[in-house]
């Protein structure tokens, strides 16, 4: 049983409730302690309004904001991502929502546009890209024609479009971008309830911008049925990863001191122990917690646009033998599954949760990933190196396919042809095999110097129960001096891969995604400080030094009478010679006849 | 003039300059040397010339009227001298050319010194109430501008620049605003005084000082200057003005003043003998420009532990914030720390006794286990290494431990290394810095303000543990070395942690050196020292002195004791292997019986940490190359790589000389032809032979053929046997780094024997198999060693840049080189050539590459064995690149230069 099987379950249930109603606003929490402390917490708000009202320009729960920018920049479908950090797959187990919520580090946008062709989509996709930007408070307006990619196979529309419109999938990174407060803000507000009552009034920028890992989604999509009747539904949803930890501790002594001696919690079985000598002990119970703790505030109340909250807004994943405090009023609902227990919230009470410490008996299982990938950047210096991604299929009976889709900058130069694959059994022993035959396909689009970035989509398969290793090099462009950015150079950041896995039992229409964590590319920088002018004035020096020193040693010395003597055997010279004695002769004359 | 084919063409013109300065007159000389006295004199600190002698406004009063005269003479660096006395001298030559020496001696010292400056002590002290002082020569460069343009004026009243014409005499005014826009400190009202000084006497209201000639003529008369000054400018012998006089008026007996001429001629011929004399010029003054090279590479070196050349060290990186958190790491972690040191002791304990005997301290696989499970336990992601290296027949294996901390919101782009090896580099028992380690892993888990991954490894082993890891981070390792299943970042920096002894400590030695030289960003080093000083109040060590006083002979041996270490190149800690990456780290060593505990080293590393944390960029701002002879003073490069330098251009010097005199000069070879005499003798004939040579046509025409003629140079042999020998330096660096370890020593003495005996058996089978002249053989040595040495030369000078030290260590035992040649047949009779070579022989055996190392080993007593043994496994793991240069650059020198004696004994 999947966690999240669920809540994909909840996904596809809301398809047919959409016929009915035109317009309409869920909003949903869920809840789930992970190991070592984390809790995760999945926020959803999908709200939709009919084709016709959008067309209309008369919006009741989508935002008009973005409507009005997504109209004007001709764009039918919008995915946009903010995310920071990386999340822990084997300590966490698989991803929220499949990876479909959720983007590499930085912020991710790609959007199918209706244009007549390539160069008005790409038009349309700057407007876009530039008018968001402004939404957001984001650096959107940096994604260019060299961050501009258009992927073939790694994304499909989530919605349905009409068969007439002639749509352009562009895909944009800027995984340099830091996600904090000021994107959070334009996020609340496009909700219907802003953050003030429902969920959202639990998203504080404090807290959330601690957590280990957080991703921020919005998604447009027209959904239509058989009937013909269709509705734009915009989905937006924010997923951390909180330390229970440190968003326990108050927010005016934030800092970890270490804890007085009597709260240690030692081995007393050890020998040694002491007063002075503490072997930790690691604690199995369940750590206690609740929602005003962690989040500093509680749920002030459902949102009063909510409809049809027959299943309960808050959900908790826990056994259900776990004792759970809940405020007084809200309903709470067991889910068969035997893990699962929901909240139904009141629109004017607050609602608050509280679980206390007890024994872990049983943990909510998790799945075993079915890909594990992770990129690095190998080698050194500041010239040349290589790339190496390696995929590990824990699975031992099924073999794992997917897509591979990265994008690099063009001042990463990848030498496609030093591609090579290895293969390492459960046996540990690497076995060198032509990368074809894991690359079933291979979609390559070469960089442009300044203009475009390169790239890579391969369609792979990883055998059970082994470890895949791709290695490639490449080449470090120089850069232009103008080119580099005016602060502090840390490096270039090179964009996250991301993987499609179509997904064994949901078939191609629900696919997983992973995506690397991004990487960190140190290019030659000039530096115009002490090293850089050493090298240069030695280099000077040692290159007059070697021309005297060169001159003197081929240099032929000879007597001026020899070198007169050389002089006049040559032909030039010789020529010369009779040239000016012409001359003479010829001056001569006239002056005579003068 | 000398032989032109003695006289290889300067660049540019140097008889015309020198004529000029040889002509200079008396009074101009004495100007330019007093000031050149003065100049030197400033240089020492004891007595401030400036303040004696410049003319400062309040300080003026009738004791101190000297001043009035004496500050022109007095400047404040060598660039104002130098400018100075480039502007003055053609003026004050022209001027006492036109007006004689005597009128000038009257007029500087009296009028043309005192009025400028009585004028500026007016304006300065009386109109603008300042106190400036002012000095150098610019005054009387102004004046006399001022003068000259006063009569550029009366004959050339104006520029035309278009319509505009511009009166001629304001263009020292002009020259004035232009020196004091571009030149600092420039005195404006200074210059201004001196110009219109200039323009009084210019338009002659200052001909009342001029003394009257009569009077001159009379003193003159008396004295007979003319006769016993040199480059005395007679009142008569005025050239009166740039404008000249008719030849007719010129007193023509009386300027050809006979003593006087005879005077000057004499010293130019002086000047010009060693330039026409050959032999000084191909032979001597190469060894003496050599000599001189070496003995100021030498003195360079041991000036600069002085003040005045080394730098106070500063934190150039102004991210790294250093010491500006607070350190909590304290109070029950440290109970935790214990605990984690009991349950290693422990396990250490529980080991069977036949494994206590022989391996009670070793990286068992139980110690493994448990710092992985502590590790794992403090929520950190751990994985494990296995490696094995073999080298000189023995093998290194271990398994490297490490475990991340991934930054809580971090991307898993850049990364911090704290290293924990189980034993040190002194192969001591870690066991608190481990401990001490994972520790810290539980405690840094808990901050959230991690920017980069920490990432902790504990390998086994000081060596090769860390080689192994850093090599397969950057998946450069061998094949037996494992990749690493877990990665982060790019590494930024690295600490080592190091605690073997159970007492607290007194201070931190801090150890920086890397492989091949390599040293870490000083800004890492000032960090650590900045920290521990500022904020723990831990005293810093380096270099293993523990009394630094701050003098030069602990700065020095400081200094030194680094440069054995850095020209060595081999891994002083687990922190060398970092460096050929490209990533600073350094080992921390707790030293000496003091209060500090362990807790003060932690919040030591956990205040480096913070500071590497807020990096930005990778450490790029500090030195990459510098001498430390103090925990807060160092020299840069730019200051030390000169001495270096000078004795690597030794050899190049000799070389260059070698090439041209096997080109240009037969040295001796007259001797064949004419009666014996000495070289010198010799060489003046042959330069008076062909002085004459366009005249001269039937004296001794062989001779004359072979002197002035070019010398082919035979270069076949010479290039041949260099080039080989240099090939032949891959023989020993092949065995010596791949024999089994028992038979270094053997190795060793067979390699002494062999250096002994190759020289002369080379010698002897060139000087026998090959039938040439004496004239060819001679040559031919000379171009060996030629080549020898330009080989010598360019590597030692591009070592430098790299690893100052070991290019210094190697030039000093390359020096005698240099100086050995063939003793010639023809100068010294057979059994004195025997016993001069067999003692140039035995002396350079003496410092022969393997007698070196075995005087330095007995020196220090270390084994032989563990040199090399330590050596081959540089070469094998660390990459380390000594052997290189001693085999392939300095024995190859070595026999040459003992090959060009052997070739006397036969």
């Amino acid at each position: 049983m999947t966690v999240f099987s669920l809540l994909s379950l909840l996904f596809l249930a809301a398809f047919p409730s959409l016929a009915s109603a035109n317009s309409d606003y869920h909003e949903s929490l869920v809840l789930q302690p992970l190991p070592q402390s984390a809790l995760l917490a999945s926020f959803n708000f999908q709200s939709n309004d009919s084709q016709t009202s959008f067309d209309e320009r008369h919006f009741r729960y989508f935002p008009r904001a973005l409507g009005q920018i997504l109209r004007h920049a001709n764009t039918k479908e919008l995915h946009l991502r903010f995310t920071t950090g990386r999340w822990d797959a084997e300590s966490w187990g698989p991803r929220p929502w499949k990876g479909t919520k959720e983007g590499g580090t930085g912020v991710e946008l790609w959007a199918w546009i209706d244009a007549v062709d390539d160069e008005a989509a790409f038009a349309k996709w700057i407007t876009l890209a530039q008018s968001l930007s402004g939404l957001f408070c984001a650096s959107l307006n940096f994604i260019d024609s060299t961050r501009t990619t258009r992927p073939v196979v790694s994304f499909e529309p989530m919605g349905t479009h009409a068969a007439s419109d002639n749509l352009h999938l562009l895909h944009g990174t800027l995984p340099g971008e830091v996600v904090c407060t000021e994107n959070l803000t334009p996020f609340l507000k496009l909700l219907p309830c802003k953050g003030k009552a429902g969920v959202a009034s639990l998203l504080d920028g404090h807290k959330l911008f601690d957590a280990s890992w957080q991703s921020m989604s919005v998604d447009v999509r027209p959904i239509c049925t058989q009937a013909g009747d269709c509705v734009v539904q915009i989905d937006q949803s924010v997923d951390i990863v909180l330390d229970i930890d440190r968003s326990k501790r108050p927010r005016d002594n934030p800092i970890p001191r270490p804890v007085p001696n009597e709260q240690l919690v030692c081995d007393t079985s050890k020998p040694y122990h002491s007063d002075d000598t503490c072997y930790p002990l690691e604690s199995t119970s369940d750590k206690s917690w609740g929602l005003s703790e962690i989040f500093g505030r509680s749920i002030s109340g459902s949102c009063p646009l909510t409809e049809g909250s027959t299943d309960g807004t808050v959900c908790l994943r826990v056994p259900h033998e776990r004792e759970v405090h809940a405020t007084d009023g809200a309903v709470e609902v067991k889910r068969p599954d035997g893990y699962t227990r929901c909240f139904t919230l009141e629109s004017s009470t607050s609602f608050d949760l509280a679980i206390p410490e007890q024994e872990a008996t049983t943990q909510v299982p998790l799945d075993e990933p079915v890909l594990r990938a992770e990129r690095t950047i190998v080698g050194h210096g500041q010239e040349r190196g290589g790339m190496r991604i390696i995929f590990d299929n824990p699975s031992d009976t099924n073999a794992v396919d997917f897509i591979y889709f990265e994008t690099l900058p063009w001042f990463l130069r990848p030498y496609v042809h030093t591609l090579q694959a290895t293969i390492t059994g459960r046996d540990g022993l690497r076995r060198q095999v032509p990368a074809s035959q894991f690359i079933k396909e291979t979609f390559y689009r070469p960089a442009i110097d300044r203009e475009r970035g390169t790239q890579l989509e391969l369609a792979l398969s990883v055998p059970a129960a082994s470890t895949v290793t791709l290695t490639y090099d490449f080449e470090k462009a120089i850069l232009r001096y103008t080119e580099y950015p005016p602060d502090a150079n840390r490096g270039f950041n090179v964009a996250p891969a991301v993987i499609k896995l179509s997904s064994a039992d949901g078939g191609a229409s629900h696919p997983i995604y992973i995506r690397t964590t991004s990487l960190l590319l140190p290019l030659p920088t000039p530096d115009f400080s002490m090293p850089y002018n050493v090298i240069i004035l030695t280099s000077t020096v040692i290159a007059l030094a070697f021309g005297s020193i060169f001159n003197l040693l081929v240099r032929r010395f000879v007597t001026a009478e020899e070198a007169s003597a050389m002089r006049a055997q040559t032909l030039k010279s010789r020529l010369g010679g009779k040239l000016v004695a012409l001359r003479d002769r010829v001056k001569g004359k006239t002056a005579k006849t003068e | 003039m000398a032989t032109p084919a003695a006289l290889p063409p300067l660049p540019f013109n140097p008889s015309r300059v020198r004529s000029y300065v040889l002509r200079l007159p008396l009074f101009t000389r004495l100007v330019l040397l007093a000031i050149i006295v003065f100049w030197l004199l400033e240089l020492q600190t004891v007595w401030s010339v400036k303040q004696w002698g410049s003319l400062i406004p309040e300080e003026i009063n009738i004791g101190t009227m000297y001043r009035l005269n004496t500050y022109p003479f007095i400047h404040f660096g060598f660039f104002h001298a130098f400018l100075n006395l480039l502007a003055l001298t053609p003026l004050l030559e022209r001027f006492e050319a036109e007006h004689g020496t005597l009128t000038a001696v009257a007029l500087f010292f009296g009028p043309l010194s005192t009025f400028p400056a009585g004028a500026y002590i007016v304006i300065e002290r009386f109109v603008l109430h300042r106190n400036t002082e002012v000095f150098g020569a610019s005054v009387w460069v102004f004046l006399l501008l001022g003068s000259e343009a006063i009569r550029t004026f009366k004959s050339n009243p104006y520029f035309s620049l278009g319509p505009y014409k511009i009166p001629t005499w304001t263009s020292p005014l002009f020259a004035c605003g232009l020196v004091s826009i571009f030149v600092q400190n420039a005195s404006l009202l200074g210059h201004l005084c001196a110009i219109f000084v200039g323009y009084l006497f210019g338009l002659g209201y200052l001909k009342v000082f001029v003394p009257p000639e009569k009077v001159l003529r009379w003193i003159e008369g008396k004295l007979n200057l003319l006769g016993r000054l040199p480059h005395y400018v007679s009142v008569d012998q005025k050239t009166f003005g740039r404008y000249g006089v008719l030849p007719t008026t010129t007193a023509g007996g009386e300027r050809a003043t006979p003593m006087s001429y005879l005077g000057s001629s004499q010293r130019l011929a002086a000047i010009r003998k060693p330039r026409s004399n050959p032999h000084f010029l191909f032979v001597h003054l190469p060894h003496i420009l050599s000599f001189i090279c070496i003995v100021a590479g030498v003195v360079w070196l041991l000036l600069l532990p002085l003040n005045d050349y080394s730098r106070q060290t500063y934190i150039s990186e102004n991210a790294l914030l250093p010491g500006q958190v607070h350190a909590y790491f304290s109070g029950s972690e440290q109970h935790i720390f214990r605990g984690y040191k009991k349950e290693l002791e422990a396990i250490l304990e529980r080991q069977t006794p036949s494994e206590q005997d022989s391996r009670n301290e070793e990286f068992t696989p139980a110690v493994s286990d448990e710092i992985q499970s502590i590790l794992r336990a403090a929520g950190l992601k751990v994985a494990t290494q296995k490696y094995e290296y073999t080298s000189s027949g023995i093998t290194h294996q271990g398994q490297n431990v490490y475990a991340i901390i991934q930054a809580p919101r971090g991307d898993a782009t850049e990364a911090i290394v704290l290293v924990a090896a189980w034993k040190t580099a002194d192969d001591e028992l870690n066991l608190n810095g481990v401990s001490l380690a994972l520790t810290l892993a539980g405690y840094f888990k808990r901050w959230s303000l991690w920017s980069k991954d920490i990432i902790f490894v504990f390998p086994p082993d000081s060596k090769s543990g860390t080689q192994a890891w850093i090599d397969a981070y950057h998946d450069m390792q061998p094949a037996f070395v494992q990749p690493l299943p877990l990665k982060s970042g790019a590494l930024q920096g690295g600490l080592v942690i190091e605690y073997p002894f159970d007492h607290r400590f007194e201070s931190l030695h801090i150890l920086y050196d890397g492989v091949n030289g390599q040293l870490p960003n000083l800004d890492l080093f000032n960090t650590a020292v900045s920290i521990a000083g500022g904020q723990m109040g831990i005293g810093s060590n380096l270099q293993e002195i523990w009394d630094h006083n701050d003098s030069y002979e602990m700065r020095l041996q400081t200094i030194l004791r680094g440069m054995v270490k850095q020209g060595f190149g081999y891994a002083t800690g687990a922190h060398s292997s970092f460096m050929p990456y490209h990533i600073d780290a350094i080992t921390l060593q707790p030293k000496g019986d003091g209060w500090q505990d362990e807790m003060a080293l932690g919040r030591t590393i956990e205040g480096l940490c913070r500071s590497l944390n807020n990096l930005l960029e990778h450490l790029h701002q500090s030195f990459f190359f510098y001498l430390l002879m103090q925990t807060n003073r160092f020299v840069s490069i730019g200051t030390y790589l000169p001495s270096a330098m000078l004795i690597a251009g030794n050899f190049t010097i000799m070389a260059i000389a070698l090439w041209l005199r096997t080109g240009y000069y037969t040295g001796l070879e007259q001797t064949a032809v004419k009666p014996p005499g000495t070289a010198e003798e010799t060489n003046k004939q042959a330069a008076t032979l062909t002085e004459k040579s366009g005249a001269n046509t039937a004296q001794q025409p062989a001779v004359k053929t072979v002197s002035s003629s070019i010398i082919e140079r035979q270069l076949a042999l010479p290039l041949t046997l260099v080039v080989s020998l240099h090939l032949l330096g891959l023989v020993p660096l092949y065995i010596f780094n791949n024999i089994n370890h028992q038979y270094y020593p053997t190795a060793t003495y067979a390699s002494i024997a062999i250096n002994a005996i190759l020289p002369s058996v080379l010698a002897a089978s060139l000087t026998r198999g090959l039938t040439t002249t004496p004239r060819d053989q001679s040559q031919q040595s000379l171009l060996i060693k030629s080549f020898s040495l330009l080989v010598l030369g360019l590597f030692l000078s591009t070592l430098a840049t790299l690893n100052f030290s070991l290019s210094f260590m190697i030039g000093l035992l390359c020096t005698p080189l240099s100086f050995v040649n063939r003793i010639d047949s023809r100068t010294a009779s057979r059994p004195v050539r025997s016993v001069l070579a067999v003692a140039g022989l035995v002396l350079l055996n003496v410092l022969s590459p393997p007698v070196v190392l075995l005087g330095a080993c007995r020196y220090s007593g270390v084994d032989v064995e563990t040199v090399l043994t330590q050596a081959a496994f540089g070469w094998d793991v660390w990459g380390m690149w000594t052997q290189v240069v001693v085999w392939c650059v300095w024995w190859p020198a070595w026999v040459t230069g003992c090959a060009l004696l052997g070739f006397s004994l036969f």
